[in-house]
Order: structure tokens, then sequence, then C-alpha cells
């Protein structure tokens, strides 16, 4: 008996303690956002006044679920940045951001919508594999209503255009990736092989890093993915980017000449020894971190490995040039095509409690992503930056806006293009044709049976 | 005591919460699955009801089968591999002489690392450019003899099966262990007396002794290989062309990658009653056993 008192008083004395805890916590918040409403109204940006003064009543809290995770990522810091900065501008609205790594990410949105416990803005890769079905089904929110002139002024022409789903924008571009061919300078110099423009000199490049006791090109084809990149861009060399385009519209267009060519050129390099032997083993980051401690004279990989690269523990730094992916002789194909473009963005939950400062941020997010993004090299900006000291950029970052500026035509990651479905099955045809387990014929015919896509 | 358990609404009383867990995290989710197998889903959208289709379509995927085979080759080399290794530890580490604990403790360490851990520490070893099995055979001669061990088709699903049996003897040599020091001294004492060798007293007193215990590690072995994911998926991913992939990884793959949800809920269910079917027949097969 005695024993259940002492339970029960206990009990009692956690349950007050918890009460007075709740208690305490609310009325420190309140001060402390009055504190700083307060110094927000001594600045002196009128607009930011007005903002203050119409909502401070209202606590806000907006969640964002991000994919930008490690420490080479500039996005990270940026995200980490604006989530303070925009307390000091909005006091009223929180942001709670939370990163989840590549895969699990994936894993995680998915379950996140289907039990109604999504963030308010959540990331996605654009296209058919990832966003389109979120879209399709009504999860995510238009933001045409909001969307003001002065803010689409800053947004770079045709940018706008890969956020629009079914004449309605969806999201705000960021930055605008980019694949390049990078090559180790130090090996080239050293093999004495000369920077490729065309295919016979990549052939010969190859020969010559070999020789010297290089491996001429590093791939991670475990990921799959990476492999799809040099697929991507020797088709766009061989057929060019308007032939990709039809191809897409009408898959079987793809058993064609040019695209068994595409084949072929991929399955010479391997025949060449250009890859790593151990390329099906090897992971994107694994590829990535080989490149930097110099595993590897070539990498074709988009812009957001800049970083990797230019760490000032990396071997490579200031040894790494970005060129454009060689051209092949005689095909339709020219340098100024690129893969890449701006593909992904920040998505708004259609079932948010508060769309209007979901789009605010959204759009403070993207033009600051998409700024000092540029600024720190993980790519080129969709945003006017004319306000950015071009000069102070890393070589290579200069190296590829020089490269963009030549572009023509730009053609997102296929497996952003494809459906699920299908990108799976492109990803796995594109391995086949590297382990030389189907021929050029089998893998044009096999790509053809994949379903019309539309392209964004 | 005795009298408040032998009511049995007390009885049912107190098994009540279990069973309230049990069905709203196992049970239903598992009918819930089977509703999902017999849509066209994408994960997202809405569904539409279309029977049993994704199952025929299962038994006539050629990935599928492959991935049920791997599996079924693990299971094998885990009951007639790791299993037996691992008795043999026991009996080993329970009549050491000296040094009894420290064996028990080294052999069981790799069970309570991370898997993602033992995942990395086994893909540096077999490493083609620079792992330590390919430095190994480079130092006894055989060069010729080194490759990327996970990156061939040939080599892949052995390599990725042999971290996990590893891993995992130490589990069930632990189980065991117990069982062989639970036995009573007696009989030990008296076919030591009566001359028998300490290899006959192993096979002919301590291995019949430990059945139940025995049936116990063939059970979990074998759900274990049934259902296992994590170790490959951080390995191969099923990779390279699937020739690694297991019906778990397939599934994963299915609902995340391709955004198949009612095909992969078909998987899961495969999953379930396969090895629902092997324990039953497991229990059906030691209960024959005793009997005899």
């Amino acid at each position: 008996m005695r024993l259940k008192k002492v339970g029960v008083l206990l009990l009692s004395a956690v349950m007050t303690m918890q009460l007075m805890a709740c208690a305490g916590t609310s009325t420190k918040g309140d001060t402390k956002d009055t504190i700083t409403t307060t110094e927000d109204k001594t600045s002196d940006d009128t607009s930011i006044k007005e903002d203050v003064k119409e909502e401070a009543k209202e606590e806000v809290t907006i969640t964002i679920w991000h994919q930008s995770v490690t420490d080479t990522d500039p996005v990270k810091k940026i995200i980490e940045d604006s989530v303070e900065d925009y307390k000091k501008l909005h006091p009223n609205v929180t942001i709670v951001q939370e990163g989840v790594t590549g895969e699990q990410y994936k894993t995680k949105i998915k379950t996140a919508f289907a039990a109604g416990e999504a963030p308010d803005i959540s990331y996605m890769f654009g296209g058919g594999s990832f966003v389109k079905p979120y879209i399709d089904a009504g999860y995510l929110l238009p933001i045409d209503e909001y969307l003001t002139s002065d803010v689409k002024d800053k947004i770079l022409d045709g940018m706008l255009e890969n956020c629009t789903y079914n004449g309605k924008i969806y999201t705000f571009p960021t930055i605008t990736f980019l694949a390049n061919l990078y090559c180790n300078t130090e090996m080239f110099e050293k093999a004495g092989a000369t920077y490729p423009t065309t295919w016979t000199e990549l052939l010969d490049a190859v020969d010559k890093l070999k020789a010297a006791g290089y491996n001429p090109i590093i791939l991670g084809e475990k990921d799959r993915w990476p492999g799809m990149y040099w697929f991507d861009i020797i088709s766009a060399r061989q057929v060019g980017n308007p032939a990709i385009m039809e191809a897409f519209k009408d898959p079987t267009k793809f058993n064609s000449e040019g695209f068994v060519k595409a084949a072929e050129k991929m399955q010479e390099l391997v025949n060449a020894g250009a890859f790593n032997s151990t390329m099906l083993s090897m992971s994107y980051d694994e590829m990535v971190s080989g490149f930097a401690a110099g595993q590897g004279a070539m990498l074709f990989q988009a812009n957001w490995i800049h970083p990797n690269f230019e760490n000032e523990d990396a071997v490579t730094n200031g040894k790494v040039k970005a060129i454009a992916f060689p051209i092949i002789e005689g095909a339709a194909g020219t340098a100024t095509e690129f893969s890449g473009g701006s593909s992904d963005g920040y998505y708004i939950n259609a079932n948010t409690k508060h769309p209007k400062e979901a789009y605010e941020y959204l759009a403070y997010l993207s033009e600051r992503i998409g700024i000092e993004g540029y600024e720190a090299g993980a790519g080129l900006p969709c945003w006017d930056a004319s306000s950015v000291d071009a000069s102070k950029l890393s070589p290579l970052s200069q190296q590829s806006a020089q490269l963009m500026e030549t572009g023509t035509s730009y053609i997102t990651w296929w497996d952003n293009i494809l459906s699920a479905d299908d990108s799976e099955s492109y990803k796995n045809l594109v391995a086949e044709l590297l382990a030389l387990k189907i021929t050029p014929q089998e893998f044009a015919e096999k790509m053809s049976k994949l379903q019309p896509s539309e392209l964004y | 005591m005795n009298k408040i358990l032998s009511n049995k609404k007390v009885l049912c009383l107190f098994l009540l919460p279990t069973l309230l867990i049990t069905t709203l995290i196992v049970v239903i989710p598992i009918f819930i699955s089977f509703y999902y197998s017999m849509l066209d889903w994408d994960g997202i959208g809405k569904g539409s009801f279309i029977g049993l289709h994704n199952y025929i379509e299962l038994v006539q995927d050629t990935r599928f089968l492959n991935s049920v085979k791997n599996s079924l080759l693990f299971a094998a080399l885990s009951i007639f591999i790791q299993l037996p290794f691992s008795l043999l530890l026991a009996i080993v580490v329970a009549n050491v002489s000296r040094g009894e604990k420290f064996y028990r403790t080294a052999y069981f360490i790799p069970v309570i690392i991370s898997t993602v851990v033992i995942g990395q520490l086994w893909q540096k070893i077999y490493n083609g450019d620079y792992g330590l099995l390919n430095a190994l055979l480079d130092n006894l001669g055989l060069t010729n003899l080194s490759q990327d061990w996970l990156g061939q088709e040939k080599t892949a699903l052995l390599c990725s099966f042999i971290p996990i049996l590893w891993q995992y003897v130490g589990y069930h040599m632990l189980i065991m262990y117990a069982g062989v020091k639970s036995q009573p001294p007696e009989y030990l004492e008296a076919a030591l007396m009566d001359g028998a060798s300490k290899v006959q007293v192993a096979f002919r007193i301590t291995i019949p002794l430990l059945k139940p215990i025995l049936k116990v590690c063939v059970t979990f072995s074998l759900i274990g290989a049934l259902k296992v994911f994590d170790l490959i998926y951080v390995l191969t991913n099923g990779g390279p062309f699937f020739s690694t992939e297991v019906p778990s990884i397939y599934m994963y793959t299915t609902i995340f990658d391709s955004y198949h949800y009612g095909y992969g809920s078909a998987i899961s269910i495969f999953i379930i009653l396969e090895c629902l079917l092997f324990t039953v027949f497991l229990g059906f097969l030691f209960k024959e056993k005793e009997v005899l």
C-alpha cells in the first residue's frame, strides 16, 4: 500500500512538471518572437516592415524535405542559412528543414505522401520518373495564382518551361546542371594526349592514356545512371537532340540506324578498354571520389560534382578541365548540344495549411539556391545573377559557364523523361550494352518497345 | 498466483495487449498488402482492381523466378554450411580448456556490427582495384585469379552470400553453445567413464540432446535466408544484371524504383507465404524425427 502511494505521488509529480515545462516554453517562445519583431521594425527595408505588420499575429511553421545532406553539396548550407535568415525576415514563419540522402529520400517521400504526412515543401526530380505521378495524383500545388511578374522577371528566359506541367507552373527553377567531360590535366600531359574534340581523338586519347598506365575513363555503373549519361550524350552526338525528341514521342524511332550506331560507339569504347574493369561494382560515390583521388583520366558527369574536385584535400584540385563532349565525325550532333537542364526543384504540397507562406519561402529559397549555388560552384543559375562577380567563381565553374553559353539545345537526363518503369529498363539496357551482353541491334530493338513520353 | 493464471478470463486479459499490437502491426498490414497485391497501382495515385493478375504475371517473370532461385540457394547454404560450422564451433568452444569467454565473444562480434558497416567492409575486401582479397592473391602469386568479385555475374552471388553466412555464424553458435552448456554433465561423465572418445560423445550425446535447439536454429536460419535484404542491398543492390537479386530486393526496386506497388505487394505476399510454408514444413519434419 505504501509503495502504491509513493507511485501515485511520483506520477502526479511528473505530470505537473510536464505541464509546467510546456507552459514555460510557450511563454519563452512568445517573448523571444516579440523581441525579434521589434528588431525588424527598425530595419530600413520597408517591404519587410509591411510583411511583419500584416502577419505578425499568426504563427506559421513550414516544413521542407530535401536531399542535400553531404558537406560537399553547397545547397546544404544554403538551405540551412535560409532557415535562419528567413526567420529574421518573417518572424512569424518558422522553417523546419530535414535532409535525407539519395535513394532513401525516394522511399521516404513516397511513403509520406501516401500516409498524408508529407511536408509542406519537398524536393523532387522533374519528369516522368519522379514528379509526374505526384502531380497526376493531385498531391502538388500549382503556384500560378501566387506567381507575380516581378518574380517572373528575375527568372532567365525559358527556365520556367521545365517547371510547367499541363499548362500549370508547379515550381521554380534553381540551378541548371550541365554534363561535361572532365579531364585530369596532369594525366593528359604526362600521357601526351590531346583534349578530344572528335570521336577519333577520344579513342586516340584513350590509347595514349592506357599506354601511360592510366585508367582512361572512370565509370560507376553499379548505380546504372552514370552509364546512362554516356549513352545520353553519345546519342546526342550521333543523331542530334531534335531526333532524340522525336524518338521520345515515338519510341519505334529508337530502332533506327542512328541509335544503333550510337550503341556501337558505346561498345567501341568498351572494347578499346576505355572504362575501368571494375565499373559494374563501382557506385556513383566511389566513381566521384575515385576521380578526385586520381583513379581515372576522364569522367562524364554533371557540374554538381565540381566541389568534390576543387576541394583542398582532393588530389585533383586545380588539375581538372571541363570540356564539351567530342563530336562524332559525319554525324548529325554538334558540340553545342548538351545533356542537362534544370530538372529538379522544390514542390508545394497541395494539402499545405499555409500555401501563401509556403510559396513565398519557395520563391525565396529557389532564388537563393540559384544565385548562391552558382557562386559556390554547384551549377549555373536559372535566375538573374548579374550581381555575381563571375571572376570570383572557381575555374571549373567558369569553364562550365562558358560552355553553357555556347549551348544551342538541352535535353535533360533520359531517366527524367521516361516513366519510372521505362527509365529502369533503359538503365538496365545501357548496363547490358556496357557489359557487352547485348548487341547494338538488340539494344535498339528493345528501346523501341518503350512507352512514348512527353517532354517537359 | 496459480489460481489467477488458471482463470481463463484473466489469461485473455493478459494476452489482449500483445494480441492487439500483433494484429495492428503484423496481421492487418499483411491483409492490406494482400489487397494491394490485387491492384494495378503506382503507389501514388488511384489503383485499379485487377484480381490475381499480378500473381499470374509473377510466376511467369523470369527475373522473379531467378530471385527465388537465389534465395533458395542461399537458404541451402545457410542450413548445410553455416549451421554445421556453427555447431562445430559451439561444441569446440564449450569444450575448450582456456579462453572460453574470449572465443565466445570473438565469434559473436560480427553479429553486433551494423550490416552497413559489414557491407562496406566486405566491399573493400572484394574491391577489384585495391581489395584485400586481390592483394592476397597477388602476394600468393595467383595474380591471374584476382578479379572484380562483385562486378561479375559468375562470382557476385557467392561473394555476396559469404559475408552474411560469416556474420551469423556467431549468432547460431551462441544459441547452440547455450544448449550444449545446459546439458546435464552426468551423461557426459558416464560416457567418458565407459571409454567413449570426445568425438563419439559429441555425435552420440551432445548433438542428439541438442535437437530442440537445432530446430530453432534451422528455422531462424531458413527464414532469415528467405527474407535477406540488407547486406545484399549494400553490397550489390541485386546487380550486376539481377544476378544477386533476392525476392526482397526485387520487391523493393519494383515498388520504389519502378512504381509498381501492386506487383511489389504480390512479391511481399509470396515471401510471407514462402516463409510460413517452410516453417510449417520444418515443424513437421522435426516432429516426425522425434517420434522415431
